[in-house]
Parts: C-alpha cells; sequence; structure tokens
C-alpha cells in the first residue's frame, strides 16, 4: 500500500523508466562537438567514456543526451566498496527460498538501457572484468553465480566517466579495458559558456554578479596543482550563484560554496579568499 | 657649599689646610705625576671649603697607594667634576668606595668620566642610583662594572632617565645570579634588543644568551652582539607586523592566481632598525623584508612588484632606451649582467633623492594602472592603505600626497595631474616616466628630501623600483606565463655552496654593513653604478649579489616550545636525519643467541597475535555471499518458531589490527653508564631490548621502524635511523641495533617531532610511538633549567596526540615517576626498575599496547 502510495505521489519510481514525455530535457550548453560524437557512437551501441575533471558536466551532459534519444539511463555511482555483485546481482533470501535479485547493471542489460557507471576506478577491479563482454562485440553479461549469460538488449548502451589525474596512480584502469571505449573529452567550458550556464543554473542571477563569479572561478583554477587537488568546478560556480540567489552575499556564497568544500590548507583557504573578496568587494557584499 | 662635613672629623681650617700640604708633600715625594694631578686639580675643589679639600686630597692619596691608575683617574677628572656638579661629597664617596675592589680602575675611570653628565642629566637622585647600579656590580664583577660605567648612560637608559636604565639592568641582575650571564656581554645588544622586544621581552631575550653563553662562550657573545642568526631572529619574531617569509607560499598562491606567475620569493638583507622595510626585485626573485606593517601591506607590495615584471619596468630594450635618454652609455653591468643603476642618476647629484621619488611615482602609477584591471581590489586597498598610514611629516609628505592623490584620481576615474597623465596612456613606458620625472623635478613645489625622508614619501607598498642591480627583462607586456626561475633557482644552490667555502666574515663588518657583500670603503654617493642611495654606495662592480639573512637551512628545522613565554619558536631546532652506520654484527650474533629462549618463549605467544588480513566478516546483516553456516542456523531457528534476525551473509571486507609502531631511542650518553648492580652497561640491555622488540614484531607482521636521536644543542639534534619503516629485518638493521651507543643530550621534543613526520608517511589507523628513554630530556643549552624541555616535550607530546598518534613513555629512570606524568600523563608511561627486566618487558609492553 505504501509503495503505492509512494509511486503514485512520485517519490519513487524505478530505476529504468523511460524519460517522459513531460518537462525538457536537463540543461546542458554543448561546449564542442561532444553531443554528435555521442549520438554517433549511440547509433552503434558502442561503449563511450566521458573524460574530464569533475564538476564540469559529465554527468548533466548524458542526462541531457538520455533524455534528447528518450532512453532510460540507470547511474551507478562507484566507490570503492562496490563489488561485481552490487552491479550484476547477488541471490537474497526470501521467505522459505533464494531469490535472484539483479543488479542495476543485469537489468540494464535485460531491458535495454544506458548504464552509467560513474567514476568507475574507484569500484573494486573485479566489476572491470565484468564490463568487458559487455565492451566488445558479444554485447554479454556471464552471470556467474547462476550459470547464465545474459545477451544484451538492442537499446544497451555501456557509459564510464574517467577523471584522469584524479584518481591516484594506484588506481588507473587498465588500458585493456580503457581501449574498448570511445573517448569523449570534457574540461571547464569557455569563460561565455560558462557565464550563460552558471546564470542559467543559478536562477537568473544577475549579469555583473555572474561575470564577476565566472571571472573569479577562472583565477581559483589557477591554483590547481599548487596544493588544489579539484579545481573550482563549474558546478561549484553555479551552487555559489544559487546561494547568492538564495540571499546569501557573495563573499559568503563564494565561501561555503567554493572554500570549504575543497580545501583545509589555511594558506590555499587565504589565497582562494582573496580572489573572491577582490573580485566581491565589502560594500557590496553588505 | 652649606654640606658640612663635619661628621668627618672637621677641624679648624689652618689645621685642614696644613694637612693638605703634608699629603701634597707626601705626593711628591713619591710620584710627579700624581703630584702634578692634584695641584692642577685642587684649586677647583678649594672653592667648597678646606674641609672638603682636605678629604678630597685625603682620598686621592688613598686611590693613588690602592692602584695608581685609580688615583690618576679620579684626578684628572675632579676638576671638571666639581666645576660640572657643584659638589663634590656626592662623588666624592663614591668614588672612595672603589677602594674595596682590587683592579677598580677601569670602573672608576668610566665612572669618573661620567658622573658630571648624569647628574646634569638626571639630578642627585638620578646620579646617585646610576653609581649604585654599578658599585653593586664592582662587587659582582669588576670586568662587568667597568662595561656597565664605559656605556654611555644615555644608551643605557634608551632616553628614559632613570626608569629605562633600571628596566635595562634588572634583567641582567636577574640572570647573573640564575645563569651567571655577564653584563659585559649583554649590554652589547641589549640597548638595541629592548628597542625592538620592550622592557618586558628583555628577560627571556637575554636568558635565552645567557642558556648560550653558558654552553659556548663565542656563541652566546655573537648573540649578544646580535649577530649571529638566533638573537636576529627572536628580535624579529618580537616585531609587531606581517611576516612575509611565514607566509611565502599564500603571497605565492596569490600571485599565481592573479597573474599566472611562480615568482619566488626570497628574504632581504633588512634588518630592524634599518628604517622602513621595502620589498626589492632583481628581477627574479623578490625579496621580502622579514616583516612588513600589515596584511594588505605585503599583498599590494608583491602585487605591485610582480607589475614592475610583467610590465616591463625592467624591460632590456626600454631600460637601453632610458640610460640613452638620461644621456648615460649603455646600461653598466655587473659581473653577473645585472643592469646597476647608478650612472642613471649620477646627473643630479645631491638632489637625486627628490627626482628618483617622482620617477617612481610616475612609474608606479603607469604599471599600477595596468594591473589594476587585472585585480580588481588592487587599487582600493592600495589607497585604503596610504590613507590609513601616517602622512610623513615635512618635505616627504609632499610628495606622498602627491602619489595619493595621483591613485585616488585613478580608482575614481577622475582626470590626473596632466603630467602624470601621460603615463596613462597605452605607449608609455619607463622612458616616459623618466620624462614626467623631469618634468616634475623641475617643478619647485617639490622640496629637497633627505635620504630617510626618501623612504618616507613611498605610498604603503610601493618601493624604490632601482635599487637592486636588477637582470634584464625581455619584453613581457603583462604575460608572467613563463617566468622561470629555474635558472635563479640553479644560480642560488651554486652560490650557497661557494658561500660556505669562503671563510667566515669579520664581524664587524657583518654588523655594521647593511648589504654585507660589498667590501668596499664608504665613499662619495655620486659613484658609478651600483645601488643607489642606500647610504652605502657601491662599485660600478658588484661582486656577488646581496645575501640575505638566511638562517641555517642544511637540517630540518622544528619549532620548540618555551613555557617562559607560553608560545612557541619557530624554526628554533635543527634535525639531522641520519642513517646509523655503527654496525655490529658480530654483537648482534651474540645477543640473539644469548636470548634465544626468551625468543622462542615469545614467539610462541606472538603467532596468536598475527592480524587475519583477509579474515572474512561472518554473520552480516548484508555482504558478498551467503555465509553457509548462518543460513542454516536462520532456517534451523525459523522453523523452530524464533524469528531470528537476517545475519547470513558472509563479507571478504578486510579486518585488521592495523599498527605501525615506532619506537624510539634516546641516545644520549648516559646510557653508557654502567649497570647498576650488574654486569655490563645499562645499553647493552638497550640493545637486547631492541633486537627482541624488532625480532617480536616482525612475527606480529606489523610494520615498524627503529630510531634513535641524540643532540648537542639546539641546532644539532641527530636522528639515526637504526630501521625504516620500509626496511626489512636484515642483518644489517641488526647490526644497527647492536651497535647502539651512547652520545651527546637528549632533546626529546625534537625526536618526537621528527618522528611525527615519519609517521606522516604511514598510513596505519593505529600508531604508537614507543619511547625509550633512561632519564629526563636535557640538553647542553637549557641553562639546567629542567622545566624547559619537560615542557616542549609536553608540547611534543600534545601534537602526536593531535596528529592520532599514541605515545607511550618506556623508562629505566627510578625517580621517573617524578616527572613522568607531567609529560606523559598518567597511563602513558611505564617504569623499568631492573634494567635486565628490559628486553623482556619491551616486546610485551608493546604486545599490550596494541590490543
Amino acid at each position: 500500500m505504501k509503495n503505492l502510495i509512494n509511486r503514485i505521489r512520485g517519490v519513487e519510481r524505478d530505476v529504468i523508466e523511460k524519460p517522459g514525455d513531460a518537462g525538457d530535457a536537463p540543461f546542458y550548453k554543448p561546449q564542442g562537438d561532444e553531443i554528435e560524437i555521442f549520438q554517433a557512437a549511440y547509433s552503434k551501441r558502442l561503449p563511450v567514456m566521458l573524460k574530464g575533471p569533475t564538476g564540469c558536466g559529465k554527468t548533466r551532459f548524458l542526462e541531457h543526451v538520455a533524455h534528447t534519444i528518450g532512453q532510460p539511463l540507470v547511474t551507478v555511482s562507484c566507490h570503492e566498496d562496490l563489488t561485481s555483485s552490487d552491479l550484476v546481482g547477488r541471490f537474497l533470501l526470501e521467505g522459505e527460498e533464494t531469490v535472484w535479485q539483479d543488479g542495476p547493471l543485469t537489468r540494464s542489460v535485460k531491458e535495454g538501457a544506458i548504464c552509467y557507471l560513474d567514476e568507475i576506478v574507484e569500484a573494486r577491479t573485479d566489476t572491470t572484468v565484468v564490463i568487458h563482454p559487455l565492451t566488445d562485440h558479444r554485447r554479454q553479461l556471464p552471470l556467474d553465480k547462476k550459470s547464465q549469460i545474459i545477451d544484451a538488449h538492442e537499446d544497451f548502451m555501456l557509459v564510464i566517466s574517467y577523471n584522469p589525474g584524479y584518481q591516484t596512480v594506484l588506481k588507473d584502469l587498465k588500458p585493456s579495458t580503457k581501449q574498448r571505449f570511445v573517448g569523449i573529452h570534457f574540461d571547464y567550458p569557455a569563460e561565455d559558456v560558462e557565464r550563460e550556464i552558471v546564470a542559467k543554473e543559478s536562477g537568473g542571477l544577475d549579469a555583473d554578479r555572474v561575470e564577476k563569479l565566472v571571472a573569479a572561478g577562472r583565477k581559483a583554477r589557477a591554483l590547481k596543482d599548487h596544493g588544489l587537488e579539484e579545481a573550482t568546478s563549474t558546478r561549484a560556480l553555479a551552487y555559489a550563484g544559487e546561494l547568492m540567489q538564495a540571499g546569501l552575499s557573495p563573499r559568503v556564497a563564494c565561501r561555503a560554496a567554493m572554500i570549504a568544500p575543497i580545501t583545509d590548507d589555511p594558506e590555499l583557504i587565504q589565497a582562494l579568499e582573496e580572489i573572491f573578496d577582490a573580485h566581491f568587494p565589502e560594500s557590496q557584499a553588505a | 657649599m652649606s654640606d658640612p662635613a663635619t661628621n668627618d672629623g672637621a677641624k679648624p681650617e689652618a689645621e685642614e689646610l696644613v694637612e693638605i700640604e703634608e699629603i701634597l708633600q707626601h705626593l711628591e715625594d713619591i710620584s710627579f705625576v700624581a703630584h702634578r694631578d692634584t695641584k692642577e686639580a685642587l684649586p677647583a675643589i678649594r672653592p667648597f671649603g678646606a674641609t672638603v679639600a682636605r678629604r678630597w686630597i685625603e682620598t686621592a692619596r688613598d686611590l693613588f697607594f690602592h692602584d695608581r691608575e685609580s688615583g690618576k683617574s679620579f684626578m684628572r677628572h675632579s676638576a671638571r667634576l666639581a666645576e660640572h656638579m657643584q659638589t663634590v661629597e656626592l662623588w666624592l664617596e663614591q668614588a672612595a668606595r672603589f677602594q674595596e675592589w682590587v683592579n677598580s680602575n677601569y670602573a672608576l675611570e668610566g665612572f669618573m668620566a661620567q658622573a658630571d653628565r648624569v647628574y646634569a642629566a638626571w639630578g642627585e637622585a638620578g646620579e646617585r642610583e646610576w653609581a649604585e647600579i654599578g658599585l653593586r656590580w664592582c662587587a659582582r664583577s669588576l670586568p662587568d662594572a667597568r662595561a656597565y660605567f664605559e656605556t654611555d648612560f644615555e644608551k643605557l637608559s634608551g632616553g628614559r632617565g632613570i626608569e629605562g636604565l633600571r628596566a635595562l639592568i634588572e634583567p641582567a641582575e636577574t640572570l647573573f645570579d640564575e645563569r651567571g650571564l655577564t653584563l659585559d656581554a649583554y649590554l652589547e645588544g641589549a640597548p638595541i634588543a629592548r628597542n625592538l622586544v620592550g622592557d618586558a621581552g628583555l628577560l627571556s631575550w637575554a636568558r635565552r644568551g645567557a642558556d648560550l653563553l653558558k654552553a659556548g662562550r663565542s656563541r652566546g657573545e655573537a648573540y649578544f652582539r646580535l649577530e649571529s642568526d638566533e638573537s636576529l631572529k627572536l628580535l624579529l619574531e618580537a616585531l609587531p607586523g606581517f611576516r612575509p617569509r611565514m607566509n611565502g607560499r599564500f603571497l605565492r598562491l596569490v600571485l599565481m592566481a592573479w597573474l599566472d606567475a611562480d615568482i619566488p620569493l626570497a628574504d632581504s638583507s633588512w634588518k630592524p632598525g634599518e628604517g622602513r622595510p621595502m620589498l626589492e626585485t632583481d628581477g627574479r626573485r623578490l625579496f621580502m623584508p622579514a616583516v612588513m606593517d600589515s596584511r594588505e601591506e605585503a599583498i599590494v607590495a608583491t602585487q605591485h612588484a610582480a607589475a614592475h615584471l610583467a610590465f616591463d619596468t625592467y624591460a632590456q630594450p626600454d631600460v637601453e632606451r632610458l640610460f640613452e635618454r638620461a644621456g648615460a652609455e649603455h646600461p653598466p653591468l655587473d659581473d653577473k649582467s645585472r643592469i646597476t643603476w647608478r650612472p642613471l642618476f649620477a646627473q643630479f647629484e645631491a638632489r637625486m633623492f627628490s627626482f628618483q621619488v617622482l620617477f617612481d611615482l610616475a612609474e608606479d602609477l603607469r604599471v599600477n594602472a595596468r594591473l589594476a584591471p587585472r585585480i580588481p581590489n588592487f587599487l582600493s586597498r592600495l589607497v585604503e592603505l596610504a590613507r590609513a598610514h601616517e602622512r610623513p611629516e615635512g618635505a616627504a609628505g609632499i610628495y606622498y600626497d602627491f602619489a595619493l592623490r595621483a591613485h585616488e584620481a585613478l580608482l575614481r576615474g577622475e582626470p590626473q595631474d596632466p603630467r602624470l597623465a601621460r603615463m596613462l596612456e597605452p605607449d608609455a613606458d619607463i622612458v616616459t616616466a623618466w620624462s614626467v620625472g623631469e618634468e616634475l623635478f623641475a617643478d619647485d613645489a617639490f622640496p629637497e628630501i633627505t635620504i630617510e625622508e626618501r623612504a618616507e614619501a613611498y605610498l604603503p607598498g610601493l618601493s624604490l623600483n632601482q635599487s637592486l642591480p636588477v637582470y634584464p627583462q625581455r619584453k613581457r607586456d603583462g604575460s608572467l606565463a613563463d617566468f622561470r626561475d629555474h635558472e635563479a633557482h640553479d644560480e642560488h644552490k651554486l652560490e650557497h655552496q661557494k658561500q660556505e667555502e669562503q671563510p667566515q666574515q669579520a664581524p664587524e663588518q657583518a654588523q655594521k654593513d647593511p648589504d654585507a657583500d660589498i667590501q668596499t670603503p664608504q665613499q662619495e654617493t655620486s659613484g658609478t653604478g651600483g645601488r643607489i642611495g642606500t647610504g652605502i654606495p657601491q662599485p660600478a662592480q658588484v661582486a656577488k649579489r646581496a645575501a640575505p639573512y638566511t638562517p641555517k637551512k642544511d637540517g630540518i628545522p622544528y619549532p620548540e616550545w618555551d613555557y617562559r613565554e607560553q608560545r612557541y619558536i619557530s624554526e628554533w631546532v635543527n634535525l639531522y636525519e641520519r642513517v646509523f652506520d655503527d654496525e655490529d654484527p658480530e654483537r648482534a650474533a651474540t645477543i640473539l643467541s644469548e636470548n634465544a629462549d626468551t625468543l622462542k618463549r615469545l614467539t610462541r605467544g606472538l603467532e596468536m597475535q598475527r592480524p587475519m588480513r583477509l579474515a572474512p566478516q561472518r554473520k552480516q546483516l548484508d555482504g558478498d555471499e551467503l555465509d553457509t553456516e548462518a543460513v542454516i542456523d536462520y532456517i534451523a531457528d525459523k522453523k523452530a518458531g524464533l524469528s531470528p534476525k537476517a545475519f547470513i551473509y558472509r563479507r571478504r571486507a578486510v579486518q585488521h589490527r592495523d599498527t605501525s609502531v615506532l619506537m624510539l631511542a634516546d641516545m644520549s650518553t648516559s646510557i653508557m653508564a654502567r649497570h647498576p648492580g650488574g654486569q655490563g652497561k645499562i645499553v647493552d640491555r638497550v640493545r637486547e631490548g631492541m633486537m627482541l622488540f624488532a625480532e617480536a614484531i616482525e612475527k606480529v607482521g606489523d610494520p615498524y621502524a627503529i630510531a634513535g636521536f641524540a643532540s648537542k644543542q639546539r641546532d644539532q639534534v641527530n636522528y639515526y635511523w637504526l630501521k625504516d619503516f620500509n626496511e626489512d629485518l636484515n642483518d644489517t638493521v641488526r647490526g644497527r641495533i647492536a651497535g647502539v651507543s651512547g652520545r651527546l643530550a637528549s632533546r626529546m621534543g625534537a625526536g618526537i617531532r621528527h618522528s611525527l613526520e615519519a609517521f606522516r608517511r604511514n598510513s596505519s589507523q593505529r600508531r604508537l610511538l614507543l619511547i625509550l628513554s633512561d632519564g629526563r630530556p636535557a640538553d647542553y643549552d637549557d641553562g639546567g633549567d629542567q622545566r624547559y624541555l619537560h615542557e616542549d616535550t609536553r608540547m611534543a607530546m600534545k601534537e602526536a596526540v593531535d596528529a592520532g598518534i599514541h605515545p607511550f613513555c618506556i623508562t629505566l629512570d627510578p625517580s621517573g615517576s617524578e616527572y613522568l606524568p607531567a609529560i606523559f600523563g598518567p597511563g602513558h608511561y611505564t617504569i623499568i626498575d631492573h634494567v635486565d627486566e628490559l628486553p623482556r618487558r619491551l616486546p610485551e609492553i608493546y604486545l599490550r599496547l596494541r590490543q
């Protein structure tokens, strides 16, 4: 009963659900030819690898294209405890007997969805072995525990994201895995594009503040690799914009969205504050 | 002279006169000089009455008999003192007291030479106290008293009268009793130090020096002469303001963010008391003074200096045109191909300071105007700083106001002074600045200024543009992205080596010459070449680069806690990491065979403790696989009508007791002591203990390291690796453990701090620092103050706990319970009363701790 109510309220929905007709595709502003490449790869059902720094729009891009081509999207965020059974499925006990439960990957393969393994290198190495047969001409998913092989649905597509440099050397994808994918490279968008994105995402922040915010963010990016592991991302800029829109002063918003989350290094914090404070002088902050 | 000297048996005047004559006669018989000097001085004394004169001549005679030199000093100065002070009794009595000591003649000479001036300045009460303090020192030590009386009293008082004198001398009196500090050493630097640290800081500054003095005379004296890096460093730390050096990384990050330029920062040669600290550049690095007024000023100064580099103040083609424009030949280069600036300003002769300020003003305005669009708050910050800064008085104020007005106009976008407006045109460059400077120079509104005033004329954050010789730059037009410092770095390294090879500089020179590398005598400032107008002129050829004040850097610096001041002293201790190379493999074999039984017993116990790294976690609520046993139980329970919880999965997650341990052994001389009541030495048991410890842990499989430390004063703490975490326990390591011997002292805090650094490379969840000691932390330069290193060790302990490391101390010192609870806290130490137990107990203690 409760499940039904939740479903009616729209709180709960199945992971594999075609994007409805209602609503537009999530906002995405192309930086280059990434949409064309993806659509070409999709037409041939080739596996795709999205490369690029955190917060530059990889996930948003995928949501956007999935929506435009009308395919369900199953996103699995990989973490270091994620095992192959989390992807493929496992036996559960139900009443008197054991029951097999498909994992998200198996369901995508069976039902023909785009399966997106976000930050795949974070997962345990046994997961990458599972996806190998899916990424070549076989397009099969072996279920060892059930002694079954599942042939992929014709609409199934595998997408992984991969963030070079972010991982340590210990955690790189094997070359044999990498070379199975079509790569699309992402980076932080150009300044004018970024401004448009921040304006849109923040829900109509005025042009003056958007311009300053983006300019400051780009300056802050210069500190990457000087102690800053993650550069100020477009997402962080959008968050800062949203916070400002919600009534926070620009300095507070920048601190909350772009400094506090990424570093604890006091000198870096000072340097970043220096940049944001310069763009948003005290008078305006008040 | 109403003062009745009657109590000293005043006699009728005639009698007194006779007596005077008798004494004169007596002196004549003994010494020609004494007789002559007395006769010369007597007329000045006589007006104070016959009794006074008689007593005076008696004193002169007594002093002369006591010590000829004393007598002569007394006679020589008497006439002057009597005339200036219009009294005799006061100083007469004081001088007479010098007879108490042998060889007090120098002190007396100093006293006689100054007494009248002290009297004139501070009155009678002041003079009395001044003399009294000095006489007290005579009782302590005559050389100190001599130093006291010979030092100008105004210098001692710091211009604050008797109050200042008292404040200066009090710490010395305290420390003389406590530490045997000598006044003559103290007085060398104390008056200067007092100006920097204030009366309150003087005692702690001097105490540190006293400790050094006790440890080594020449080093302590250098400290008090303010020649050694340690004293300078302490004084700098006491100065208020912002320390660019401590914030170097921040400033570099700022430059990187704004200008995409990685410009190296270095310390300038500025020292306290040398006027306003300013930032300088040689075109490759920015030289930062040790202290600047504020953080804001430091930021503005670095940004501004970088702007000079970015916007071509030192671009070669421009500089060449500049020299041409100024009517000088092509820019003279020194032996490092750096441009020297002097010929440029030679034509202005005495008025060059004024021109320089105006020339810099124009050029600064140009680069600031270009920098402003890049850094949104640069100009507003500069103007704010300049407004808040105290306007200099006199001539400098005129320049200051002019510069401030120009920048305010720039900030608000208002029209500039028509002469300066040219600097804002897009094609303006350094040559334009020269012409504008000349035009302004011709204006009578700008008066002549002195070199001291020149420094005051600059807005905060701005500084002399042509002070150091500069490596010519290529045209950059605002882009510093390709700014490289490799070359500078290599060269710096090379120079560093060269400097080390050179013999040490004569101390006097190091003291007086602010730019110690230029070893030429003072000369006319209108010469050619070199740095201009710093008061110390330079030759056209500079032998080598200005060597900024650099503390000893070859070791690893660590701070130390000073409980007396309740603060950390940064980079106080120098630690050297060494691989221990006194191996003794034969002894290692002996130790192992002698302790074979103990080892076997330990091993059996240890096998149980081996961490099961791949043990699956059973009976989990979720997991990778079903746990068959648990499932059977579960089903059985269920069939039996119970309602069991579904803990039926197995998980392969690694569960391990992830502990790593570093044993830090105190390797001070005391472990070489004889075994109390046993055979051999303590060190034998220490070796055995460490050996068994290593073997035992090897069995358990935990990552571990063994290190030792020994210190010789603050700047030489040696840290020996017997076994690093990533080393295997092989014969070399065993040989090292067997070769351990005692040496020097135990500065434990530094050893602990370095161990924390070593732990940082280790990612274990539980990290244990096991300290093996045989006594209190102590060192040669702690001045006998046990508490000092105790407190420092306690702070180091706290740092360890904060870093998530569990410290534990094992001591062989039976009196350890007196001080260990305070240092390590209750329950964090154990005392091994019988040294023989150490080998067996050491592994046991570890195993107990790791559970």
